[in-house]
């Protein structure tokens, strides 16, 4: 007996490729090609915190420490389950058992928006400890240490870019949700939900290097 | 287990056993850099740091994202992309660490 919400799977090709093959890899390379100009913007402010880190490490150490190393913690676990709930819909879509496949996307969504609240309140326990050296009119907590205003802000420039790539990518899961649960998509699209899936994952480990870097290292 | 029969659940743990595992491995190599980062237990710390955060991107890399099975073009173009990250860290690293205090 087969799984229940079965669908035919496959993908339909394109008039500008020449075969499904060509089509299925055309669309990988593109995406990796789009993921490692995102890899190299990141890598550039992960940088960026190091060199801090060797140039002021007092008050760098000092501004990490404020920082809420449990949330930061526990939002590396809900990305990585967010992965396998990912990975999931992956090798279902590949099996063509479609409810499941919408059941494991709807659950990558959730863990993505928990990711977003969980942030969101880290976020107000900074700006209640006067964390936030941006905002002109609040006084700003480690003032004695000028330099720690430079990791701080790049610290929201670093996780508030992830939040919006997060919020972006939960945004598109949510449309391709819709669109993999109408009869027939998986028969014409069933790639999409793997191209989709690598910009998951590569969010996944975004933080899997930001946390490190930002929460970890500078303690 | 939802409706399926012991064929499909063979197959769905066939198919799964990968992304299981590898989650199970980030989250350990997650506790051991929580671990770390909680108790700094010696001078050096930061360099096995370094370490298991590496290692968690291969795991992402080659497992999740599944770059392992792509055809060599792919692998390349991926491999490529993070040699240069490597090198940029690298250069720019040894300059401030080779400073005179």
């Amino acid at each position: 007996m087969s799984a229940p919400g079965t669908s035919e799977v496959g993908v339909r090709l394109a008039g500008h490729f020449a075969t499904v093959e060509q089509q299925r890899r055309a669309a990988v390379l593109g995406m990796w090609a789009w993921l490692l100009t995102e890899l190299l913007l990141f890598a550039g402010l992960f940088l960026t915190v190091l060199v801090l880190r060797l140039l002021h490490p007092e008050a760098v150490q000092e501004a990490a420490r404020h920082l809420k190393f449990w949330i930061g913690a526990t939002n590396t676990v809900v990305l990585i389950a967010s992965s396998l709930t990912m990975s999931g819909a992956i090798q279902l879509s590949r099996l063509g058992w479609q409810r499941g496949m919408v059941r494991c996307m709807l659950a990558t969504a959730a863990l993505g928006t928990l990711f977003l609240a969980l942030k969101g309140y880290e976020y107000h326990a900074d700006y209640e400890e006067h964390l936030m050296p941006f905002l002109g009119d609040r006084p700003y907590a480690l003032d004695r240490l000028p330099a720690s205003r430079l990791f701080i802000n790049l610290y929201y420039a670093a996780t508030g870019l992830h939040a919006l790539h997060l919020f972006t990518g939960i945004a598109i899961l949510l449309v391709l949700t819709r669109q993999a649960s109408r009869p027939g998509f998986l028969a014409a699209h069933q790639n999409r939900i793997e191209i989709y899936g690598l910009y998951w994952h590569f969010i996944d480990l975004i933080w899997i290097m930001a946390f490190p870097v930002l929460y970890v290292l500078n303690r | 287990m939802f409706g399926l029969g012991q064929d499909d659940r063979r197959l769905l743990w066939q198919r799964m056993r990968a992304p299981v595992l590898a989650s199970a491995a980030l989250l350990g190599l997650l506790g051991v850099n929580v671990l770390l980062g909680a108790t700094r237990p010696f001078a050096g710390v930061w360099l096995v740091e370094i370490a298991v955060a590496t290692a968690m991107v291969l795991v992402v890399l080659l497992v999740s994202m599944e770059v392992r099975h792509e055809p060599p073009l792919v692998r390349l173009f991926a491999g490529i992309g993070f040699f240069w990250v490597a090198i940029l860290f690298a250069m720019t690293l040894v300059d401030y660490l080779t400073r005179a205090a």
